[in-house]
């Protein structure tokens, strides 16, 4: 069946009507949104070189599709600007693969947001934040793309809290969970780089990440005491799973492990390694399960899993590991993803603006 | 001033339930568990009380390997073949 043609409402040339006019309808977060009015909506949908009624994701559960239009109409109500626009459609994209599974990771009590992690020259080009105060306020793009893609999730596919996302907790990523990798002092490639990409091309990766955990260590000096407290909020018993990691290294811890010369496989490997738990341990807490354990351990275990301990993840390259923040402060993060498992694995994305708007 | 609606222009779907069974008594029961911790002990329970009640026999134990995404279609299409009514839920 064709897709309907965009609605319009018509409302009184009056802005703040305008916002409670969308406050009204149930299109908004709970904060305020930018009136998506018909101008701005076309202006950004002028970054994209496709038709507005090209469908970029699917939802299973409902059959709704997300169109070009409707991706386009959220950006604007979430504050985007044009050239913001092709990260969102890229992160889309990515998300509507099976494998990230984005109605489970949505509608779980397991209150999981939609991390995005951009990488490339693109950040900078429309001033991203990458540095201080990095998962925190103040950055229009970091927040604006962020939220975008919680209002397309509310909008465009219904996932309404209470309704058919019934996060028990949720967390506050489900406002704007979006960083950019830091370029600036990184010794390692970028991720869109390691993610094979060419020298130029700019990616997105998309994680459902439960949460925030703030890794400080001001004392060590070695990448293996700074790596173990990582690895050991990694392994807690509150996170320990399965699933696998995002672990943002702060420039501060990043420089320690640097100056040593490890790389990004070395790192991946270290902390894979020492994110464990007994299985004792994880019988103490009533989390072990032997089903479990025999995924990790079975025919197709990787060499550094140790027998009678349960890894965080099923492999050194489950972890997403770059730098990002501030340059003071030895304050790094650990997200969690949403899945104990592999029922949502993450996924990367080109983001196609500017000179790299050539697609197959 | 004139406003884009921001929800999907997809056509509402059309939902049909499936017709209810004259009787449950001596139907063959499936059950789909999710995978999840206790999800199998929970609806053999639930299974087990359709026997006694019912006469029902329990025919086949299906899994699906990620509790959050929908059954595979020959999951369903098998299950189907096979039994008359099909148990299934959340465990955790």
């Amino acid at each position: 069946m064709p897709a309907l043609a965009p609605r319009i409402h018509e409302v009184p040339d009056d802005l703040l009507a305008a916002i409670d006019f969308c406050y009204e309808q149930g299109w908004t977060d709970g904060l305020p949104v930018v009136p998506p009015v018909v101008d701005r909506v076309k202006s950004m949908l002028a970054a994209e070189d496709r038709p507005p009624d090209t469908v970029i994701a699917h939802h299973p559960a409902t059959g709704l599709d997300l169109s070009l239009h409707a991706a386009a109409v959220n950006a604007v109500m979430a504050g985007c600007l044009p050239e913001y626009f092709p990260v969102v459609v890229a992160a889309f994209e990515a998300m509507d693969r099976p494998d990230f599974n984005f109605h489970g990771s949505t509608a779980s009590t397991g209150g999981s947001a939609p991390l995005l992690v951009v990488s490339g020259p693109y950040p900078d080009r429309i001033g991203m934040n990458s540095d201080v105060n990095l998962f925190g306020p103040g950055n229009r793009p970091n927040a604006t793309i962020g939220r975008a893609v919680r209002l397309i999730l509310r909008n465009v596919f219904q996932m309404i809290p209470g309704i058919s996302d019934k996060s028990t907790q949720g967390n506050p990523g489900k406002y704007s969970f979006c960083i950019a990798e830091r370029s600036r002092g990184n010794p390692w490639p970028p991720l869109s780089e390691a993610q094979g990409y060419a020298k130029g091309v700019s990616s997105v990766t998309v994680y459902a990440g439960g949460g925030f955990c703030n890794v400080e260590n001001h004392g060590g000096n070695t990448p293996e005491q700074i790596l173990g407290s990582v690895a050991d909020a990694m392994a807690n018993y509150g996170c320990i799973t399965l699933g696998q990691s995002v672990v943002i290294l702060a420039p501060e811890h990043m420089r320690i492990i640097a100056d040593a010369g490890w790389s990004r496989e070395r790192t991946q490997d270290y902390l894979f390694a020492q994110a464990k738990r007994s299985v004792d341990g994880m019988k103490s807490v009533g989390k072990y399960r032997d089903r479990e354990y025999d995924q990790q351990h079975g025919d197709e275990a990787h060499e550094l899993v140790e027998p009678g301990f349960m890894h965080r993840g099923l492999r050194p390259d489950d972890i997403l590991v770059t730098m990002g923040g501030g340059d003071a402060g030895g304050h790094s993060c650990f997200i969690p993803s949403w899945s104990r498992g592999r029922g949502s694995i993450m996924q990367h994305a080109p983001i196609l603006a500017g000179a790299n708007t050539q697609r197959d | 001033m004139q406003l884009y609606s921001p929800l999907s222009t997809t056509p509402k779907r059309k939902a049909f339930r499936a017709p209810a069974l004259a009787t449950i008594d001596g139907m063959r029961i499936g059950i789909l568990e999710n995978g999840k911790l206790n999800a199998e002990e929970m609806l053999n329970e639930v299974a087990a009380l359709f026997v006694e009640r019912n006469g029902c026999t329990v025919r086949m134990l299906a899994s699906k390997k990620n509790a959050s995404a929908p059954a595979p279609a020959n999951t369903l299409v098998k299950v189907a073949q096979e039994v008359d009514f099909l148990i299934t839920g959340l465990g955790d």
